[in-house]
């Protein structure tokens, strides 16, 4: 294990601006995209690919929205799935309004249209804060949420209440619906989360970026820099709905392939903040490690049993999977309540300095 | 240096909480590239006065020109965009963030590349982030914080927090700086650092600076003209050898240990 910088001197502030400046974290990051982009699609099995790889990067761009405005700008929301599924609605308006358009693009403009639902819903968070701009953000949770149960026209007076997403091929080749196959699905996710996570780096490392940190701060010495609160907050409205919209259409379109508006209800926001809080606020990787462990934790402790030859009833299996992954959920937070990020962080810089403890 | 053009010109400015009146009816004006100090005992409106000047609290009476220009009601965010910098009483740095990132949030109005470059950070979002980093290493460089340059603010010992905080300040370019306490709380040595900084910052960037400091001999020693507020009202304002022999002066704030 080389992991330090020596003899990595930067000549330039240009090196130094990086947002990897240290080598190996480079090397660790084309190794990640490695394993992401040839050896799942190669190695992995449907189970991996369709159940495991796919929701979990759809959770953590989810994920990425919420600590965008949680994390970085100090503004809690609990209508996180509310905004993604104005995300899974917009697309499946438009893309049966309009199905010869690219459904890429359909999701792409979902996004925008959350967006602008959520900078709506943002307008309150100039004159509350904490506490009682989450209750705000709830309000916009259950009136969504409602909007998406009862107006006929956003799941196209459907009897059974559900949207069901109709087969789209890009490029000849189909990636929604029943003939898509998962690596193709996978493929579609994969590329999305890579660029809207290094666009969320490039934000969050950038002007844009410093002026949310200091909004959640001190906001009192963020204005005194000249920063605008409103506009800043509300950018920040509309950064993480757009996030949480393209995340909503996808889990929709490419993961679930039909949904109830139940699929975004309060339960999903809660588990989208818990994968913040675990992860780490403020932290991007920490989005990836909070929607790992939330998403994935639970299928490694249900498939155990079978995997340990022990004979467990699938009830029992059910509920000690929600114990273990709450025990585990809390050790996390009472050893580092910085969250997973910092945790990882610590263990970098021991290991910059191993072999000496000091 | 005082005598020259004047930079803020406060008139019968008066200001209240409810029934404190924290202020009142202050008139006095900091020329261009003085050290002005600001003194007076706890309670007096001091602080309440930077908030006035710099758009925190809107005067109820009085009127205040900048660069000649008289304005009604200013947002802090348009103070600072008109140069006026400032430090707190009670440091108020972004606690979450390093250093140097604080430094940079105080060229945050200088930045210009939009929503689409910062998304990109490349080509002019990058050039322009790297020039501001510059910028930056310079401060670093003359307040000697280079080593914490990449600290998380919180962890920092006071001393350095308010360094830092100056730091930020000054990544503003300020026309008029304006310090609230800068040495509160510090040792000896850390008073000489800071005292240093002040007439350097002073000197060498010709920045017009408004000083609140309970030391005397530092007030003294700085600054060029010094206003006495006592109870929100002033009881003085002139050289430092001029306020000195003010009988009212010695009366109220000096003459009572304090
Ligand atoms: N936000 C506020 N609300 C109510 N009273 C205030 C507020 N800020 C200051 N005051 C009062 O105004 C007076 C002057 O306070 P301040 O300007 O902080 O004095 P100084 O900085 O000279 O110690 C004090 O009596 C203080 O209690
Ligand atoms: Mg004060």
């Amino acid at each position: 294990m080389f992991y330090r910088e020596v003899g990595q001197f930067k000549t330039s502030y240009a090196a130094d601006q990086a947002i990897f400046p240290i080598r190996q974290d480079r090397i660790g990051l084309a190794l990640i995209l490695l394993v992401a982009f040839v050896a799942i699609p190669l190695l992995g099995g449907e189970f991996l690919i369709a159940s495991v790889m796919i929701p979990f990067l759809i959770l953590a761009l989810a994920a990425i929205g919420l600590n965008i405005l949680i994390g970085y700008t100090g503004l809690i929301s609990l209508g996180t799935a509310a905004f993604m599924g104005v995300g899974a609605y917009a697309c499946y308006k438009l893309s049966t309004l309009f199905p010869q358009v690219n459904i890429l693009v359909w999701i792409l403009t979902s996004g925008f249209i959350a967006c602008a639902v959520g900078v709506v819903f943002g307008l309150p968070s100039l004159r509350i804060k904490g506490f009682y701009l989450a209750i705000a953000t709830l309000a916009a949770q259950f009136f969504l949420q409602w909007c998406f149960g009862r107006v006929g026209w956003l799941y196209n007076y459907n009897p059974s209440g559900a949207i069901e997403v109709p087969g789209h091929s890009l490029f000849g080749v189909a990636v929604t619906g029943p003939s898509a196959t998962p690596v193709t699905r996978y493929y579609v996710v994969l590329c999305i989360v890579v660029a809207m996570t290094w666009i969320a780096s490039n934000l969050v490392h950038g002007r844009i970026g410093r002026n949310w940190m200091a909004v959640r701060d001190m906001d009192i010495a963020a204005q005194l820099m000249g920063i605008r609160l409103l506009p800043a907050k509300l950018l920040a409205f509309a950064v993480s709905s757009f996030y949480a919209g393209v995340a909503g259409a996808l889990m929709v379109f490419i993961w679930l392939g039909a949904a109830e508006p139940e699929a975004f209800n309060i339960n999903l926001s809660f588990l989208l903040l818990f994968m913040v809080i675990i992860g780490g606020l403020g932290s991007l990787l920490g989005s990836f490690f909070g929607a790992a462990l939330i998403h994935i934790l639970p299928i490694i402790v249900r498939a155990a049993p079978n995997a340990l030859g022990l004979s467990v009833g699938s009830a029992t299996v059910e509920h000690l999977t929600y114990v273990i992954t709450g025990a585990l959920i809390i050790f996390f937070l009472i050893v580092e309540p910085h969250g997973l990020a910092r945790l990882w962080q610590i263990g970098k810089q021991k290991l910059r300095a191993w072999p000496f403890p000091y | 240096m005082s005598g020259g053009e004047i930079l803020l010109d406060v008139e019968h400015v008066s200001l209240a909480f409810g029934g404190v009146r924290a202020i009142n009816d202050v008139s006095f004006n900091i020329a261009r590239g003085e050290i002005r100090a600001i003194i007076g005992p706890n309670g007096a409106g001091k602080t309440s006065m930077l908030n006035v000047i710099n758009g925190f609290y809107h005067p109820q009476h009085g009127r205040i020109s900048f660069h000649g220009k008289t304005r009604a009601r200013m947002k802090p965010y348009e103070a600072a965009s008109q140069g006026i910098a400032r430090t707190f009483q009670n440091v108020a740095l972004f606690k979450g963030m390093t250093t140097l990132d604080n430094i940079l949030t105080g060229r945050s109005l200088k930045m210009r590349r939009n929503l689409f470059w910062q998304m990109l950070r490349h080509g002019p979002a990058l050039a322009e982030e790297i020039e501001h980093r510059k910028f930056c290493e310079e401060i670093i460089d003359f307040l000697e914080i280079e080593h914490i340059r990449k600290a998380p603010v919180g962890t920092l010992p006071y001393g350095l927090q308010k360094r830092v905080e100056l730091g930020r300040a000054l990544a503003m370019e300020p026309t008029l700086l304006l310090l609230d306490e800068p040495m509160a709380g510090m040792n000896l040595e850390e008073k000489q650092d800071m005292s240093r900084f002040i007439v350097d910052v002073n000197q060498h960037f010709g920045t017009t600076i408004a000083l609140i400091e309970h030391d005397i001999g530092v007030v003294m020693d700085l600054s060029d003209r010094i206003v006495v507020l006592e109870y929100g009202h002033k009881i003085a304002d002139g050289t430092p050898d001029e306020v000195k022999s003010d009988q009212k002066v010695i009366d109220a704030y000096l003459g009572v240990a304090h």
